[in-house]
């Protein structure tokens, strides 16, 4: 054993993650990370990064260690200044996680499976069959965000105006980072969206049949904290949205400049889901989540100090050598679906990822199924967030 | 090919088999077993693929369960048992051939 006076510190790096252009492109900022040493300390936010596969692996699943009750983002929710409430599901630890997470995945599983299905193709059949003589597209506008602000809030059951949603989301994914120029903007953007926010989540708001009203009924049965079936609602329309949105662009930006992959999902449709874990595995939509040290511990060699926050990239983690052979290419049958750290690990591992998968494949087999191919059509650029990697633009040519 | 055999809820028996590489999941959802839902496709988020190794000298020849599966076997709708496995984290390898599971009941 080293004693704790001979363990080095965490190098230090005097990098900043959250410029727009290290935002847009993350690949240098990515590697310095994980390439530095297993966990670096960022100068500019105090905070420690890991961003190697195995560390981000332990970091997002070892609680004892490396708690989640000072919140997913990079200020301690629990320090006066950054205080707020925690969210329900994903900002507590086992035991305390385990009925919550419980609860919810009994009301989730049995809906997904026997009644979202069909509903989601209804509508991505329309969608297809409505877009597919316009030849050129910008992907993300005409045909990924209708398809999921469609699909998703209806399948939860609220009922929020369509246009508030890229604007809370963008302010969420900023404020899971520092307080900077992105987050201040954002927060101004959505401002007006807000005033009427947590009453779409009311137990008077949840459409009738859908998946809020059930929340609020496992609540009445006891499966909840009272007063917290809002904010799971809230919890999973947030984690839910700007993700998927993201990740499906992902793939079809792949897609398209892969036209071999293409060929291969078109032969057989059932990859689709493989094509979309694949994608988010290059690009994850969810870049940044962050524990915090329980105490000072000690990891392969390094003194953490406790009480600091570790920010787990994933998105570099998802790139790492050591994991993936050639990290860089885009292969759908690389088996990466419950491998790729893109939905987490460990009890807080993604919930909804079902649900994700759900609506790609279905977008997905509605395109494919009409067109031969798709092709870039001009730049693809990515929008910067803090924490989220999505696409600003994908111009793409739909060839029947 | 190897083979597992599933004991139902009903008591029936069913002799599967699986690729090597292949998980168990994988293969009794393709063959339409009921009994194993795997809702989130082996991505061990869903729970609903649980199994209970019934012979502890095949439950040691299992790939060795991950972080992340023993913390999703709290979240099962049996309750866990100590040889409960997810299936879709149960890889088939030669040296697993013949293993009998039972499969748990209920999975939602
Ligand atoms: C590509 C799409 C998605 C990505 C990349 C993604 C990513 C993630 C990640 C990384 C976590 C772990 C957070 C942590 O460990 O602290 C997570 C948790 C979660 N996700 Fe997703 N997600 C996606 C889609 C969805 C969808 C569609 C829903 C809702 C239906 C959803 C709801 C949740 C919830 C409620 C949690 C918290 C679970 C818990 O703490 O136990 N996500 N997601
Ligand atoms: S298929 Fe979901 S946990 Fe095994």
């Amino acid at each position: 054993m080293t004693s704790g006076s001979t363990m080095t510190a965490p190098p230090a790096l005097d990098i900043d993650p959250f410029t727009p252009g290290n935002l847009c492109a993350p690949e240098a900022v990515q590697e310095a990370i994980r390439e530095t040493a297993p966990v670096v300390y960022l100068t500019r936010y105090e905070m420690y990064a890991v961003g190697r596969y195995d560390l981000v692996q332990t970091a997002l699943s070892d609680y004892a260690r490396f708690t989640s009750t000072g919140g997913i983002g990079m200020s301690d929710i629990r320090k006066p200044g950054a205080w707020r409430t925690p969210s329900p599901i994903a900002e507590i630890d086992p035991p305390e996680h385990r009925n919550v997470r419980k609860t919810l995945q009994k009301v989730l599983s049995p809906i997904i499976i026997r009644q979202w299905r069909e509903d989601f193709t209804r509508v991505a059949e329309a969608q297809a069959d409505a877009i597919i003589a316009s030849g050129s597209v910008e992907a993300m506008k005409d045909i990924v965000e209708p398809f999921i602000l469609k699909v998703f809030p209806d399948a939860l059951g609220i009922d929020m105006p369509r246009e508030a949603f890229p604007l809370i989301g963008e302010m969420n994914f900023n404020q899971i980072g520092p307080y900077n120029d992105l987050t201040r903007k954002s927060v101004e953007a959505a401002g007006p969206h807000l005033e009427n926010y947590e009453q779409y989540f009311s137990r008077e708001s949840m459409v009738k049949g859908g998946f809020g009203e059930k929340i609020y009924a496992a609540e009445d049965d006891g499966g909840f904290p009272e007063g917290t079936a809002g904010v799971q609602v809230r919890s999973f329309l947030r984690a839910g949205t700007d993700t998927t949105i993201a990740g499906i662009g992902h793939t079809l930006y792949r897609l398209a400049q892969n036209p071999e992959q293409w060929a291969k999902l078109k032969e057989n449709p059932a990859k689709a889901k493989a094509a979309f874990d694949e994608a988010i595995r290059l690009d994850s939509p969810s870049q940044l989540i962050h524990r915090t040290t329980v105490a000072d511990i000690e990891v392969e060699g390094l003194a953490l100090k406790g009480d600091v926050k570790v920010g787990c990239f994933i998105g570099a983690a998802n790139l790492d050598p050591r994991r993936f052979p050639d990290p860089t290419a885009y292969d759908i049958d690389r088996g990466s679906t419950g491998v790729h750290l893109a939905l987490g690990a460990g009890s807080h591992i993604c919930i909804g990822q079902n649900i994700a998968r759900l609506e790609a494949e279905i977008l997905l087999q509605a395109l494919v199924s009409r067109l031969s191919r798709i092709e870039l059509d001009g730049e693809a650029t990515y929008r910067p967030i803090n924490t989220l990697r999505t696409l600003d633009r994908l111009p793409l040519r739909l060839v029947a | 090919m190897p083979k597992v055999t599933l004991i139902n809820p009903d008591d029936s028996r069913i002799d599967l088999d699986v690729e090597v590489g292949d998980s168990i999941m994988r293969a009794a959802t393709a063959a339409g077993i009921e009994g194993i839902v795997g809702d989130c496709g082996g991505g061990m988020s869903c729970a609903t693929c649980h199994v209970v190794v019934l012979d502890d000298a095949y439950l040691a020849k299992t790939p060795e369960m991950s972080l992340t599966e023993d913390q999703m076997l709290d979240f099962t709708a049996m309750e866990r048992e100590p040889n409960s496995r997810l299936s879709c984290q149960l890889v088939m390898s030669e040296e697993m051939d013949g293993m009998v599971v039972r499969v748990a009941d209920p999975q939602l």
